[in-house]
């Protein structure tokens, strides 16, 4: 009972706040009395029993707390503008999705930090509260709450308005939008494999975002490439670290532990639209996911296949870090030698400086080498250099076995 | 991504060296600089620590541990005080870490919290 009240109540919310916003034209109080309404529907709901139309009764409860705070205000002209505003009649539920998907853009809007970005957005389009992101991201309370206020005030100073973006910014927009969602299931990501055990919840939070904004705009390639790939990656996630937080190669892992309902999942929203709409970056690593998690056996996977999609995503959106992969790929097809040997370009190159993988790859290929001195250097360089305790802790281990 | 931002040295040395003005200044300048972190929604924690002539070390010494007064380091290399700040990049942290270095005029050391998130 009380996570099925959760759970709708974060998906009312965007719906909520978008209608709250069409009619008053103010995000910020809008956003802050959606979150009254919140709170309050959570308080009340489990106790009292849930309103016949929780919609409207969030609704409802929202506009109440947002004429109290405009009447409090100065403004008089403004506030009885806004008042009659908030007479017109509740909105179809088409429109409650553009508004959703409207919100999305206002809060991954360009103006933003990445990190205000992700809060607002968990705030606003995610219906989590303050606390609950704040302990997500290992901040105080005061601290995100500052942050999110300070990104709403940079979104009224930059003049956007509660409405699409213009087409011609449509497309950069939305990846702007993507790369948060993915940047939310990233930092959950961090936490499912360390000792904090809560904060795994953001990744199951980026996947229903990412399920949310696919349902709004399914012709989009990309949005349900990042569904699957967050579906095949996080698929992993129960084979991927021991009870310890030791992390689990993907050629050691348990593939019994697997949730193969999220890979069928995965593999047919990629069948659904791969070949339909232009390829993109998102669906490229959700193929290339998909590809190992179909494999019965780390044997058993298809290395050429993935070389050849890493070929295309290498000619769609060239950058180090996927020309690295294609190495991995690259040494696992024709042997450790060619591999290192691509590895080589990438020395001296300036993305890479503060990159351990690059020395983590050429460790991994060394050893397969048989050069077992160079390896174990290797390894202990990119030790050094990652900032994932996990991760050093995993590198450190390899050079000590090589010792 | 999260840095800790450090201070060395000795308040005691502090207040000889730079004197009443300084120390006033010093306090207004660090009262800002809270503010600053706090509105921009970055400060995560700082604190000051006390005099490294107060600190005791623990060594293993003959098969156990023992304490003894006085801190490991020189004093001017002791840790004094620290921010621990959440911001977008690195350039951010060390864009934080100028502002107080151009006020101290003396090094701080800028470290990431080892908060990345393992490869995929």
């Amino acid at each position: 009972m009380q996570s099925n009240i959760e759970d709708l109540l974060r998906e009312l919310a965007p719906q909520v706040l978008g209608a709250l916003v069409r009619r008053s034209g103010q995000f910020d109080a809008s956003e802050d009395a959606v979150q009254e309404a919140l709170l309050a529907a959570a308080r009340q709901w489990p106790n009292e029993g849930m309103p016949d139309n929780p919609r409207s009764w969030l609704l409802t409860v929202a506009s109440r707390r947002l004429t109290d705070q405009l009447r409090s205000e100065t403004a008089r002209r403004r506030r009885e503008e806004t008042a009659a505003a908030l007479e017109l009649p509740v909105q179809s539920e088409a429109s409650a999705h553009d508004d959703t998907l409207t919100l999305l853009f206002l809060c991954c809007h360009p103006s933003l930090s990445a990190p205000s970005q992700l809060a607002l957005t968990l705030r606003a389009v995610g219906g989590l509260t303050t606390a609950e992101i704040a302990r997500a991201f290992l901040v105080p309370e005061a601290t995100m709450a500052q942050r999110i206020s300070r990104a709403k005030e940079r979104i009224r100073n930059a003049g956007a308005s509660f409405a699409p973006p213009p087409s011609s910014e449509r497309h950069e927009r939305l990846r702007v939008v993507l790369h948060v969602l993915y940047l939310v299931f990233n930092e959950g990501y961090t936490a499912s494999s360390g000792p904090e055990l809560g904060r795994a919840d953001l990744t199951t939070e980026a996947i229903r975002l990412s399920r949310m904004l696919y349902q709004l705009v399914p012709e989009e390639g990309e949005a349900a490439g990042l569904l699957a790939l967050m579906l095949l990656t996080d698929a992993r996630r129960a084979a991927r670290s021991t009870a310890e937080g030791w992390i689990v190669p993907l050629e050691e892992q348990r593939r019994e532990l697997w949730n193969t309902d999220q890979i069928q999942e995965g593999v047919a929203l990629l069948t659904h639209t791969l070949g339909k709409v232009p390829v993109g970056p998102y669906q490229l690593q959700a193929a290339i996911a998909a590809v190992h998690d179909e494999a019965p056996t780390a044997q058993d996977t298809d290395w050429p296949q993935i070389l050849a999609l890493y070929e295309v995503l290498e000619r769609i959106a060239p950058s180090a870090v996927v020309t690295l992969n294609r190495a991995v790929a690259v040494a696992m097809v024709n042997g450790p030698l060619a591999g290192l040997a691509l590895l080589g370009t990438l020395d001296g190159d300036e993305r890479m400086v503060h990159n351990h993988r690059l020395e983590a790859v050429r460790a991994h290929m060394l050893e397969r080498a048989g050069e077992l001195t160079a390896a174990r250097g290797s390894y202990r360089k990119a030790a050094r250099m990652t900032a994932s305790i996990p991760e050093q802790r995993y590198l450190a281990m390899k050079a000590a076995r090589l010792s | 991504m999260k840095y800790m931002i450090m201070t060395f040295g000795s308040a005691e040395e502090g207040v000889k060296a730079m004197g009443r003005d300084w120390m006033r200044e010093m306090v207004a300048f660090m009262h800002r600089l809270d503010k600053d972190l706090r509105e921009s929604g970055e400060l995560v924690d700082e604190q000051g620590l006390a005099d490294g002539s107060q600190a005791k070390t623990v060594r293993f010494e003959n098969g156990i541990p023992v304490a003894t007064d006085g801190p490991f380091a020189e004093s001017k290399e002791s840790l004094v005080g620290y921010w621990i700040v959440d911001v977008e990049n690195e350039e951010r942290a060390i864009e934080i870490a100028s502002r107080i270095v151009a006020f101290v005029k003396a090094p701080i050391e800028v470290r990431r919290v080892m908060d990345a998130p393992p490869d995929f």
